[in-house]
């Protein structure tokens, strides 16, 4: 195994007579290792165990739970490693320029050996300043390499520990650009992701510096791996909740095009990352989504939900559809016209991910759906027809509770005519009739029992539905009989007096002392 | 504004209107999703558990943190949505163990089982004392017979017209037809009906179930939300048994 000095460490005196200590530690480095495993797999932020030029300790274990004899050793040697790169820094003699390399890879190696890099170690010892020392100007590439390689795995963990880069940031910005070799440009980008990964604060500073050209700059070329990081790195950048740093990027020259011709025809790896960005650009800029909109960026979307099925590029390409479906009413009424080829397209590709295993695609395309059938008639109408509503009946009474609301709306949404602004909006009968006939009911009376405000509020929006249009007068004996009531009743002791109210209105209304008298 | 809301007009209803629903990144909406990119890239999703996804949510996610009980004065925290009906059934439905009637809360239950079953309250109310309780928690005012209650509770507290405290399912039709005539002769009669007649009472849901949250079950007593303070029952009359126990 190749870097085994740890290994050669490895001492017995686990299993002598603190065994037991030694044991109770282990127990509570592991809980600690739980919630710290867990909190690094939820950050936005990336590891980098093998560098852009392809080196790297590719032979560590995976998930290797360090002893603490293991720990100490680690932070040990970075210290080490730091002063080493202190004294390398300073050094002006003969070879100055390899012994600054060899610190620099050490101290790399070390802080890309496991997934909990020694990163306090390496900033107690005081790495920062002297990495920064090694971005400066002129610098050869190895050595900036190197040094953006380091930068890049001590802002993967916590935030306070992102946060001390913020000196490096404006050199980490500068080598961005296009005279840099593409390696360390990568490698810049890299960390700039890690940093902008943080937090809306770091992502301000970042862009106050300047970030935002240079990085952009670098999705434009058809392929690389330098692309793919750096649109990730630019997914980070733009996230907001701000939408200035969205609305600028569609702004750049080239950008636009770039986007649709890496969505088009780019490998699924870097069209994922593509798709992310995207999906900040559709989500926070109303221009943007405008631009993208106008510019058929629908097309390319629906083509890759069609055939892809890597759902790492399935939920991006989806959620981008959704935003931008959702975010502009121009897309539903002038690109996805009932009986236009893009629209059918577009059902057909929703229809596919409601089929699929995964949960978040279907609940992502019951949403999508859910506002498209906001649509107009013709749009409820297309819906109905398709294959998509004996698939949502299923899904209503089977899937789990965030499906089921999402389903909800759009079969909701299938049975109401477009709002008009006066008074209650009309119901489209045949559609409620058809759905009510194919049993959806008791999944609304069971969004009814729920403890979701909005769930409930929804089961009993459509069960006035019902009660209202449901012809011969038969809705409240079909509410009856899917112990429509007794859900109703519920809300007689309910905290939130809005459903009281809702509920205790439909009971008054349809269920009073006449009810059932004159059969 | 003392206006009653005559809820029969049904005119502040929030009829279903199908508009279309936009949601900013960091929404809890599409916090599953931003989880799976982030599992997906470290390449960790296929080795995770179902309990460990859980708990990676929970992170992220506040809604996701679980949901509580929205029974009045119950407050229970519930793991999952899914929990809540077994949460429902297990604690607020509590019946009454001479007739079986179920009511939400343990205080319900036990005021049902002092005004139907309970002779020592039947004596008061004919000496004229105000023995009918308000049913909602904290509000204290007294009523000496079944329908001045009813009355407060339609015009104070807003319940439904056809709210009746007695019987928590709802009638079947024989019935509805047999308390559509016993309102009609009662129509004139200021008083309420023998309350030792059971039978023909008909109270959905308010106080009919006195909660299975009864001083018997060994969770601590309720804890109520908001204003109202919480009450331990105060008067438990002899014919209580032990409420049994619906698991």
């Amino acid at each position: 195994m190749a870097d085994d000095s740890l290994a050669s460490h490895r001492r017995d005196p686990i299993k002598s007579s603190v065994g037991n200590v030694a044991a109770q530690r282990r127990r509570q480095n592991a809980a600690t290792v739980g919630k710290e495993r867990r909190e690094s797999l939820v950050r936005a932020k990336r590891l980098c165990r093998v560098g852009a030029t392809g080196e790297g300790d590719v032979l560590v274990e995976e998930n290797h739970m360090m002893t603490d004899e293991e720990g100490f050793l680690l932070e040990d040697q970075t210290s080490s490693a730091v002063k080493e790169l202190k004294s390398a820094v300073v050094y002006q003699g003969k070879g100055a320029m390899q012994k600054r390399v060899n610190a620099l890879r050490e101290l790399r190696r070390l802080l890309s050996k496991s997934e909990f890099p020694p990163v306090e170690a390496a900033l107690k010892a005081g790495a920062i300043p002297l990495l920064v020392q090694c971005l400066s100007f002129g610098s050869p590439d190895e050595q900036l390499l190197e040094a953006a390689w380091c930068l890049t795995n001590i802002a993967a963990g916590k935030p306070e520990e992102t946060k001390a880069l913020l000196p490096a940031l404006p050199l980490l910005i500068a080598h961005l650009g296009e005279k840099s070799s593409l390696p360390v440009a990568e490698q810049c980008a890299w960390a700039l992701g890690n940093v902008a990964g943080e937090g809306e604060e770091l992502r301000k500073v970042l862009l106050s510096q300047g970030a935002l050209p240079p990085l952009a700059r670098m999705v434009l070329p058809n392929k690389g791996s330098t692309v793919r990081t750096a649109a990730w790195a630019l997914s980070n950048l733009i996230k907001g909740p701000d939408p200035k740093a969205a609305t600028e990027l569609i702004k750049v020259d080239g950008v636009l095009d770039a986007i649709l011709r890496h969505l088009r025809k780019s490998d699924e790896e870097l069209a994922t990352e593509v798709a992310w960005v995207v999906v900040y650009l559709s989500a926070l800029s109303n221009f943007a989504t405008g631009v993208l909109v106008k510019s058929d960026a629908l097309q390319p979307l629906v083509e890759r939900l069609a055939t892809s099925n890597s759902l790492q590029l399935l939920i991006p390409v989806l959620r981008s559809l959704g935003n931008l479906v959702a975010g502009d009413s121009h897309t539903t009424s002038t690109v996805l016209i009932p009986g236009h080829e893009i629209t059918d397209g577009v059902i057909k590709v929703l229809v596919k991910c409601l089929k699929s295993d995964h949960r978040v695609l279907k609940k992502e395309a019951s949403w999508v759906l859910s506002n498209i059938a906001a649509g107009s008639i013709e749009h409820k109408q297309l819906i109905y027809s398709s294959e998509a509503v004996p698939l949502l009946l299923r899904l209503l009474s089977t899937a789990p509770f965030d499906i089921r609301k999402e389903v909800a709306y759009v079969l909701g949404n299938l049975c109401v005519a477009p709002a008009t602004g006066e008074g209650k909006p009309d119901l489209i009968k045949e559609n409620l009739v058809s759905l009510v006939q194919r049993g959806c009911l008791s999944g609304f009376i069971d969004l009814v029992r729920s403890a979701d405000i909005e769930a409930a509020r929804l089961g009993l929006q459509f069960t006035e539905l019902v009660l209202r249009g449901m012809p011969n007068g038969d809705g409240p004996k079909l509410v009856e009989q899917e112990d429509g009531i007794d859900a109703m009743e519920r809300y007689q002791f309910h905290e939130n007096e809005d459903l009281r109210n809702m509920a205790n209105g439909l009971v008054d209304k349809y269920f009073g002392e006449d009810y059932g008298v004159n059969e | 504004m003392a206006m009653v809301v005559d809820y029969k007009h049904d005119s502040s209803f929030p009829y279903w209107t199908s508009i279309r629903r936009r949601f900013d990144p960091d929404s809890p909406f599409f916090s599953s999703g931003n989880l799976e990119r982030e599992l997906l890239a470290k390449q960790v999703a296929l080795d995770l558990t179902e309990d460990e996804r859980n708990q990676l949510e929970k992170m992220i996610d506040n809604d996701a943190r679980g949901v509580f009980c929205p029974i009045v004065g119950c407050g229970a925290r519930l793991t999952s949505l899914e929990d809540f009906e077994d949460h429902y059934i297990a604690r607020h439905t509590a019946s009454c163990s001479v007739c079986s009637r179920v009511y939400p809360t343990s205080r319900l239950l036990s005021i049902h089982v002092s005004e139907a079953h309970d002779s020592f309250f039947q004596a008061k109310v004919a000496r004229g004392y105000a023995m009918y309780e308000c049913l909602v928690e904290g509000c204290d005012l007294k009523f000496k017979n079944y329908k001045g209650r009813q009355q407060h509770l339609v015009d104070k507290h807003k319940f439904p017209t056809s709210f009746e405290f007695f019987n928590k399912a709802h009638p079947s039709k024989k019935k509805r037809l047999k308390n559509q005539q016993k309102r009609r002769m009662h129509k004139k009669d200021e008083e309420a009906s023998s309350k030792m007649e059971v039978e023909n009472e008909t109270i959905d849901g308010l106080v009919s179930a006195v909660s299975k949250l009864s001083t018997s079950d060994s969770s601590p007593s309720n804890i109520s939300f908001g204003r109202r303070n919480a009450r331990g029952l105060t008067f438990v009359p002899r014919s209580i048994h032990a409420p049994r126990e619906k698991k």
